[in-house]
This record gives structure tokens, sequence and C-alpha cells, in this order.
């Protein structure tokens, strides 16, 4: 024994003990414990939500994802860094902003690298895009903004027929072209690869486009199926009747109350929360007044040593 | 100066063989609140197993083969028990005080594993490549992002996610809870709370 040890444990009666066996007996407990729950209940895997299904299932929800992006309305659009230069869109506490001082890591312009430039890549394959591609690049933002929206207001008319989304007339310029354009894109299972390609790399490590593509009401509607919304809770949930991240829970609970449930600052606030709550104060919190005391006010300790109180040493 | 003598002194004065694998313990040692720590490192090991497993055989393998969606399938489980025998051990030795007599090394280094643990739980989310590392990926990266750390990470970017998860996050976890082992090694088992007169803050300094 050490000199530390000896130290320690000096005048503290010892009994007989097994490291070794102790571990490879908790070993044993917690292997049949998973083995047991895993053959019982298998593990949840949702499949992940693809262009190609959407185009199939919701093919109003694909083209009007698009549509949004083209009329300048996408989530993404004064999101601020690390995707835009939109630094007054970063979220605030206090007036500081921390994720203006990286800047923009990422750039998205969501017309351009989300609708556009996979028209652009498509129409190598189907040249009917070029001609609306160069009309509405040929238009200033104000027309293209103008034919997106009434496009849109109009998506609320409209039918799908022979696979295309048809629309009462009106001006909408190129913009029902593009839209069947990208639907078409889609139902072909090739829009997820044309919002990723980079022309620099042959693999396909980061989806990061192909998933803020439906990150808004697509995705919504099917975490909305699963009850994984923010207000249920939100990633803390599990798809299917499977247990999810319940060690989230202080973390997403933040979400539900105020003022982060309404905030526009929401997220930032609950980080500062969680850094501080939940971070800080249980690493440091031997050194915190009062909750180093909890320990002797709720005796716990007293199963917990019960027969060392016993013996009455 | 001979460096391995004074290796030698310092494992003499700090961590024998005996502290290492003690063969003898204080008889106070007598809960199974001793056990929940036992448990947690116990689901770690099965995690890094059955996550070795995942690893040598892929996405695909996982998602669309029955052995592999039964190994997929432990390492879930693995993960529910691993939290919840950690949560279990965090809840007792808060209660035990266990920081007292100088222990706050040993307190920190163990929650700092936990920290690290949950930011792996998240990247092994992320990594699963079904519906919910999709919602959960677009859905965390707002608090990322608003705190700043977008540029340095991507909770979409499956390069990144997958490789934090499988490689740099179990090792700085193995090498956390090493540090957390060899310091419970080193100081033995806190005494139990006196029934009166002391302060559960004393210790701390």
């Amino acid at each position: 024994m050490s000199v530390r040890s000896e130290q320690t444990l000096r005048g503290i009666p010892t009994k007989p003990y097994d490291l070794l066996l102790e571990g490879v007996l908790v070993l044993g407990l917690v292997s049949v414990l998973v083995v047991v729950l895993a053959a019982l209940f298998g593990s949840p895997d949702y499949p992940t939500v693809r262009a190609s299904d959407v185009a199939r299932v919701q093919p109003l929800a694909l083209v009007r994802t698009a549509a949004r992006m083209l009329a300048g309305q996408s989530d993404l659009n004064g999101y601020g860094p690390p995707y835009t230069t939109d630094r007054a869109g970063a979220q605030r506490v206090l007036g500081v902003a921390p994720a203006n001082w990286f800047g923009v890591s990422d750039p998205i312009r969501p017309a351009r690298d989300l609708v556009l430039a996979p028209l652009q890549r498509a129409s190598a394959l189907d040249p009917s895009l070029v001609a609306p591609l160069k009309a509405f690049e040929a238009a200033g933002a104000g027309q293209q903004h103008a034919w997106a929206r009434a496009y849109l207001k109009a998506l609320g008319k409209a039918s799908v027929s022979g696979g295309r989304i048809v629309v009462p007339s009106g001006a909408y310029g190129p913009v029902p072209e593009l839209m069947n354009g990208m639907l078409e894109l889609g139902r072909s299972g090739l829009l997820a690869g044309a919002l990723e390609a980079s022309g620099r790399q042959p693999y396909a490590l980061n989806p990061t486009r192909a998933l803020l593509f439906f990150q808004g009401p697509v995705d919504h509607a099917v975490a909305g199926s699963l009850n994984m919304r923010g207000d249920s809770w939100g990633i803390s949930h599990e798809t299917g009747p499977y247990p999810g991240a319940w060690w989230l829970w202080p973390y997403t609970f933040l979400y539900q109350v105020p003022p982060m449930v309404h905030s526009a600052n929401g997220d930032l606030q609950v980080v500062v929360i969680v850094l501080v709550a939940l971070v800080l104060v249980p690493l440091f919190l031997p050194f915190v007044p009062v909750l180093n005391r909890i320990p002797r006010w709720i005796p716990v300790y007293r199963w917990i040593w019960r027969s060392w109180y016993d013996r009455g040493t | 100066m001979n460096l391995t003598r004074r290796f030698q002194r310092v494992l003499q004065r700090n961590l024998t063989l005996e502290d290492a694998l003690p063969t003898r313990m204080p008889v106070y040692v007598d809960s199974l609140a001793y056990l929940f720590g036992a448990g947690a490192l116990m689901a770690l090991v099965e995690l890094i197993a059955s996550g070795i497993v995942l690893a040598a055989f892929g996405p695909s393998w996982y998602h669309d083969e029955p052995v592999g969606r039964f190994f997929n399938a432990l390492h879930f489980w693995g993960v529910q028990v691993f939290f919840a025998a950690l949560a279990l051990h965090i809840f007792t030795k808060f209660f035990m005080a266990a920081w007292r007599d100088g222990r706050w090394p040993t307190w920190a280094a163990g929650m700092l594993a936990f920290f690290v643990a949950l930011f792996a739980g998240l990247t092994g989310y992320l990594a699963q490549t079904n519906f919910d590392s999709q919602w959960i990926a677009v859905q965390s990266k707002d608090a990322i992002n608003a705190a700043g750390g977008g540029s340095i990470f991507n909770p979409m970017n499956l390069g990144q996610v997958l490789t934090l998860h499988v490689v740099v996050l179990p090792l700085v976890i193995v090498a956390l809870v090493g540090v957390h082992l060899i310091l419970i090694r080193r100081d033995g088992p806190v005494r139990p709370l006196t029934l009166r007169g002391e302060k559960a803050g004393e210790g701390a300094r």
C-alpha cells in the first residue's frame, strides 16, 4: 500500500476484496442486460427523408420549398454566420453575438446554391432547362422575387398532372419550368448529389446542403408526425416507442419555458444557461456554497453507509 | 537524475500495485451505490466493443442486415445502460459528497468525461444516418451556430461527425476515464460523512 493510502485509511478496518472479480461480474451483468434488451426490442431506425420520396409523395412540398428560396423567404435568408453575411441575424445575449466572432465559414446563398446551381447541373441532361435558367438569371432580383412570390401564392390552387405541377396562368416568368425541373430532379434521385457537387472532390462526406434543403416544413411535418418537434422536447425524443436521449432533458426543458420558448435569441439563451448551470456549476460544485451542503441536508449518505453507522464507529 | 527511479518513487508514494488492484477495501465500502461507477465503466467497454464491430462493417450493414441491426441494437441499448449507470453514479457520489479530502480532481475528471460522453452521444445520434440523425442535425445546428461553434463543428457534416464519434471522442473519453480511475485508486474511497459536525464542503479545499 502506498504512503498516501496508509495515511488516508489509517485506523479504518478493512475486509477482503477482489477488484477484478467484481469487474468481471459487473461486465457480465451489463452484457446480459444489453443483449436481452437488444434481442427483445431491437433498435429504432426510421428512414431518412429523401428528395425522391418527397417528390413522389408530396410534390407540392418540394416545389414550395424551392420556390421559397427563389422568393428570398427561406429560413436561411438573413440567418447570419456561419452561412450568410447578415450579422444582424445572429442571436444575441446582452448584446453579444458569438456567431459573428468567426464570420461566414460555410457560405450559402439559398436561391443560388440550393436551387439554381442544382438546376444548372441538371440542364446538362435536360436542355429544356437552359432557356428558363437564362431568362431567370437575366432578370433583376426584384423581378425574380416577384415571379417566385406570385408562383408561391398560385401553389395554393395548383394541381399535379402527368408528374408536373400545374398552376393557374399568371406572371410567374420562367419559375414554373424551373420548379418542374426541381421536381424532376428530386424524382430522379439526383437532387442530393446535385446539391452537394462541389467539383473539388468525388467523395460525398458532407451532406449539409441536402439537409438544409429540407430543414423547413418538410422535415417539420415528418418530425411532427413522430412527436419530435421542438415544442415536444425535440431532439431528446427517439423515433418510435423507444427511450430517447433522456440525458438531454435538462437541455430540451429550457426550450419549453419563457423567455426561451418565444425568443428569437432562444438558442443562445439556452446555451448560456447550460454552460453556467449544467457545466460550470457541476464541475466546480464542491466549491459552491449551499449546493455543497445539500448532501448533509438530504441524508442519502445514511443509506449508503448504513452498515458503517450501524457499527457505531 | 534517474527518471525511472523518480517515477518508481512517485508510484511508491501514490499508486502501488495494491492500490491499483486492491485485495482489501475499507469496511464502509458496503453498498450497491459503489457498483454504479463499475456499471458505467463496463457499459463503456460494451459500447466500445459493439462500436468497433459497427465501424468495421459500416452503415449499410447495420441498416440492412439482420446481424448488423442486432449489433446496432446492442450499441443503442448500451448507450441507455451507460447513461443510466452514469446518472446513478453521479447522483450517489454527489450525496456522498465524494469530493471531500482533496478529491475534487477526481470529481472534475469524472465530470469532464461525462460532458465529453454527452457530446459523443450527440455525434452518435448524428452518425446513425437515419431520420433521427437528419432531424437532430438540422435542429442542433442553431444552438451550435448561435454559440459561435458552427465554424468549428458542423453537425450536418457526416465526415466530421463520424470521425469524431468513432475515433476522437472515444480516445478522449478513455483518457479522462483513465485519469479518473487512477485518481480514485490513488486516493481510495472517501470516508463516510460523520453524523454531526463535519461540513460536506470541507475537503474540497
